[in-house]
């Protein structure tokens, strides 16, 4: 499975609810500031929108985004580009990692910090491309691997369990990453450097 | 998806792979991707103020264009033509998921029915258009000077103040005119709209470059004909132009011969060197109505018959949509459900059919996610059968809907977070992408909109019913994508410099009669500060509510009251206050950057004007590296087929550059080309060989042509001569260069009005 548009959500937790409007001055001053490493190129921000994207870091490698998919908030990074590395597990690991660097960031800002974090115990990774990965069982069986190895170098020491999202043929190919313990982004992101 | 659509994704997927190469120079590619709906972005020239100064977005293909000043690798938009707004469930699972995978999971209705993604990269561009023409849907010839999206009202079929439906003859007129020899050769864009009825305000064909109004008239042997008033010449943009009256009364049969007809004289005499003066509504009142018509009546004369032009009438009568469900009355109980009867209020409209009803979903913004897409159609599916609708006014219409079955509808809605009220009404905020997105916004329209939307779902409930009926549409500058200039109170982006800095403002319009297909167009009033403008439209509305006379609606009070008795309202927010007392006014909407005009670039609405010799010249070439790659794979014998083929398709550019209506036959193309380019002398410069022309014509009558790899790989190489004197021909005929044609006999096809 040559993929390279993957999608790794980190799912949130606020102590209070988060305004998605105050993400925007901290999202045009992370471009101003160049802080993910990537090629950052504008904000876009669909607030009104129900269970949307809420406010994204368009980047030229892949997109960032405080999302709102499926009623769970969460930092989502997923790839646009070619990924430099040569097998699967790699590019899941790569994928995971920028996502982890914007949570560490996010836990960081002042402001919001507070309010929001990051546990690691729930993360959602995609196959973004269902021409090369359709939400079929064999796609499942051959994305499977991966995902298990970056549940393994996450969760090295900790029992955690994967799970397929669905079964919809139309929906993306989806895995569910549970941890028994929640380590934390920064725990989380050292694991992986 | 048929096989002809699958070759043109193909040759585009070819040029992409070509302009990499560096074989294909940026104005011509520009115009080619936009003809395919691939459209520019903000920022795509690299450059970008982040608040701070103007920073360069560095790429590391900076060499790579797309276009004139358009870097490769920048995010672009694409847009996505729906034939009368139609939209299926199968299209809309198509769309939620190229949105999810080239796009950020979001489609945005347009207000020409089109749906657009954005921060698309350009190589993703042709799997996405095969995905759609899977489901049956083109992005050909939605952007680029041609015939855009063919619009329609939303409620066809359904609607209880129509002649007749006019579905099939939008779908009928958008096949037609799509590709066809006669619609390529603009001088900008062009639109056509098809409404129902003379009275409503949906269609808007008053300010389309064409429009069809349906209308019914006995004929010769006392049964209804069927037929249409044909108006010509209307657009909005800076100066908006209402459309004048072409025809009273056209038949049905002469629907598409009318359409070439106009076609062929805006292509002809339109504008094409002067951008700002290129649309048709240009060349209608230059010349006066009745000019425009004597030419039009005598080009349809002149033209050759197509069989295209009435073959598809018989299909007419079978049109139709088949409800799901039997008709019903409400079965439950809804009184009690506030929320229910609210929506019911202004989203659910009776059809004519007694016992449906037509729903429309209320689209913040315009836009839809994906998963709400999907979840969507299979709504649709259950309940009305599949039967969708975009509107210009950015929703999507379900129609066929049982009237018992409402109820779920709403409660299936609620659950996908799209059964919001306020319908059409003062809180259903239509925008253009605005600075978000695109290169030429000044202000930011959509964050301006969906502050005004916000603000005004909270007082729907306590607003006098005159006021919630309004409706405001908000561009990000002069160019109309909002079509403000038919709200009741609309605006467009404008910037003022106060303190040393740019502030941002909205010029306001106000008063539109949109009845009649827009028969009138608002008036445009001064500036207001961007951030003002909420506190404006409650100053507005309260002084119409104070100030009008008994039953007057609200443009005739605007009318009434004129720029005079406006001014007094404007002044009081048009004051903006130093920065140092407050900062907030000198940034836009959502956007905490200090307002700059710096990211404005060049718009790519018009693209360039690249005649078809021009895309025929570059066809050929592709033609022949086509062949070169047969040859390569040893099959000479196509190889030379195709070669040959490319020279022909060379002659063919230089000969329809002067006469459209030689058949397209190589016989009739090669005596044409002998014709008006060797014996002319034309086809050589005055210091090349005459021999170029003889490749042409020796290959064209080897009859019994030996084939073989030599055979093959000499006229490979004598098209690649021939393809480029044909080029070297064209700049000359064009004049171009001055080195001119060696006979003086060159036709120039400028338009008579340059």
């Amino acid at each position: 499975m040559d993929l390279h548009r993957i999608g790794v959500k980190w799912l949130a937790r606020e102590s209070t609810p988060l305004d998605l409007l105050d993400l925007i001055p901290v999202f045009h001053r992370w471009i101003q500031d160049s802080v993910l490493g990537d090629l950052l190129i504008d904000v876009a921000e669909y607030t009104h929108m129900h269970h949307g994207p809420g406010v994204l870091i368009i980047a030229h490698e892949g997109n960032y985004g405080y999302d709102e998919t499926g009623g769970e908030r969460g930092l989502l990074y997923y790839s646009k580009q070619p990924l430099p590395e040569s097998d699967l597990a790699s590019r899941l690991a790569h994928v995971a990692r920028k996502g982890l660097k914007a949570c560490v960031l996010f836990e960081r800002e002042p402001g919001i910090g507070k309010h929001v974090s990051f546990p690691g115990d729930r993360l959602e990774v995609f196959a973004n491309d269902r021409l090369l990965a359709p939400n079929t069982d064999e796609g499942w069986a051959e994305f499977l691997p991966a995902v298990k190895s970056l549940g393994a170098r996450l969760f090295p020491n900790e029992d955690h369990r994967i799970e397929r999202l669905n079964t919809d043929p139309r929906d993306r190919l989806t895995a569910v990453i549970r941890a028994a313990t929640a380590p934390g982004a920064e725990t989380l992101l050292a694991r992986l450097s | 998806m048929p096989e002809t659509v699958a070759r043109e994704i193909d040759q585009y997927q070819q040029q992409i792979e070509l302009k990499k190469q560096g074989k294909v120079e940026d104005k011509l590619f520009q115009e080619a991707r936009l003809r395919r709906g691939v459209y520019g972005q903000r920022y795509d020239n690299g450059q970008r103020h982040d608040g701070v100064a103007q920073r360069e977005l560095a790429f590391t293909r900076k060499e790579l264009r797309k276009g004139p000043e358009t870097l490769w690798d920048a995010p672009g938009m694409q847009r996505i033509k729906l034939t009368f707004g139609g939209l299926t469930p199968e299209q809309m699972e198509a769309h939620a998921d190229i949105a999810e995978e080239y796009s950020d999971a979001v489609c945005h209705i347009t207000t020409r029915q089109d749906i657009q993604l954005h921060y698309v990269h350009i190589d993703d561009t042709p799997d996405l258009m095969r995905r759609l023409a899977a489901v049956g849907i083109t992005t050909r010839e939605a952007c680029g000077n041609a015939v855009r999206n063919v619009t329609a009202c939303p409620k066809s079929g359904c609607c209880g103040t129509e002649a007749f439906d006019v579905t099939p003859y939008a779908l009928a007129c958008a096949r037609f005119l799509l590709g066809h020899r006669d619609t390529q050769d603009f001088g900008r864009k062009f639109k056509v709209a098809f409404s129902g009825c003379r009275d409503q305000g949906c269609a808007y064909t008053g300010f389309h470059d064409l429009g069809y109004i349906a209308a019914v008239r006995p004929g010769a042997d006392g049964k209804l004909q069927r037929g249409f008033s044909v108006y010509v010449g209307g657009g909005l943009g800076p100066v908006p132009y209402q459309a004048s009256l072409l025809s009273e009364f056209t038949p049905e049969a002469e629907m598409l011969p009318i359409a070439q007809a106009v076609s062929r004289v805006y292509a002809r005499h339109g504008e094409k060197k002067n951008r700002g003066r290129a649309r048709i509504k240009f060349l209608v009142a230059n010349w006066g109505i009745e000019k425009f018509r004597a030419e039009v009546e005598a080009e349809r004369q002149k033209m050759p018959h197509e069989e295209a032009w009435i073959s598809w009438l018989d299909q007419v009568p079978a049109w139709h949509e088949q409800a799901l469900k039997p008709t019903g009355a409400l079965s439950q109980n809804t009184e009690g459900n506030a929320g229910f009867q609210a929506w019911r209020e202004t989203n659910a409209q009776p059809q004519k059919q007694a016992g449906y009803v037509i729903a429309t979903i209320k689209l913040p913004l315009g836009d839809i996610t994906s998963w709400q897409l999907r979840q969507l159609a299979d709504i649709s599916r259950r309940i009305n059968s599949g039967h969708a609708r975009t509107t210009v006014e950015q929703n999507i219409l379900l129609r066929w809907v049982a009237e018992a079955d409402l109820p779920e509808l709403y409660r299936e809605l609620q659950r996908i977070g799209l059964a919001e009220a306020g319908a059409n009404t003062i809180q259903d905020v239509v925008s253009c992408p605005g600075t978000d997105t695109c290169k030429l916004g000044i202000a930011s329209s959509r964050g301006l909109a969906a502050t005004l939307s916000e603000r005004l779902k909270e007082k729907a409930h306590t607003m006098d019913p005159d006021v919630r009926d309004l409706r405001i549409n908000v561009s990000g500058c002069f160019n109309s994508c909002s079509q403000h200039q038919i709200a009741d109170i609309g605006f467009y982006g404008v910037s003022r410099k106060i303190d040393n800095a740019l502030v941002p403002h909205f010029r306001v319009v106000l008063g539109a009669h949109r009845e009649n297909n827009a028969r009138e167009f608002g008036q445009t009033f001064g500036p207001v500060p961007s951030k003002r403008i909420p506190e404006f439209i409650d100053r507005l509305t309260g002084f119409y509510l104070a100030e009008r006379k008994p039953d007057e609606r609200f443009p005739d009070f605007i009318q009434r009251l004129g720029k005079k008795g406006i001014k007094p309202l404007l002044d009081e927010f048009g004051q903006v206050p130093p920065r140092a007392v407050d900062r907030t006014l000198y940034s836009d909407w959502r956007d905490p950057r200090e307002f700059s005009l710096s990211d404005i670039g060049t718009g790519e609405c018009a693209g360039a004007v690249v005649s078809t010799t021009e895309f025929d010249l570059q066809a050929a070439e592709q033609l022949h590296f086509e062949a070169q790659v047969h040859l390569d794979e040893g099959d000479y014998r196509k190889a030379d087929d195709t070669a040959y083929a490319a020279m022909v398709l060379a002659a063919k550019g230089l000969v329809y550059h002067e006469n459209q209506d030689v058949p397209d036959r190589p016989d009739a193309i090669v005596a044409e080309f002998r014709l008006r380019f060797h014996d002319t002398g034309r086809f050589n410069a005055k210091n090349s060989p005459t021999r170029f022309a003889e490749y042409l014509f020796r290959r064209h009558e080897d009859h019994a042509r030996s084939y073989s790899v030599e055979a093959a790989r000499r006229v490979l190489e004598e098209t690649q001569l021939f393809v480029e004197a044909a080029y070297a021909c064209y700049v000359r005929v064009t004049n171009q260069l001055p080195d001119g044609p060696a006979d003086g006999q060159s036709q120039s096809a400028a338009p008579e009005n340059v």
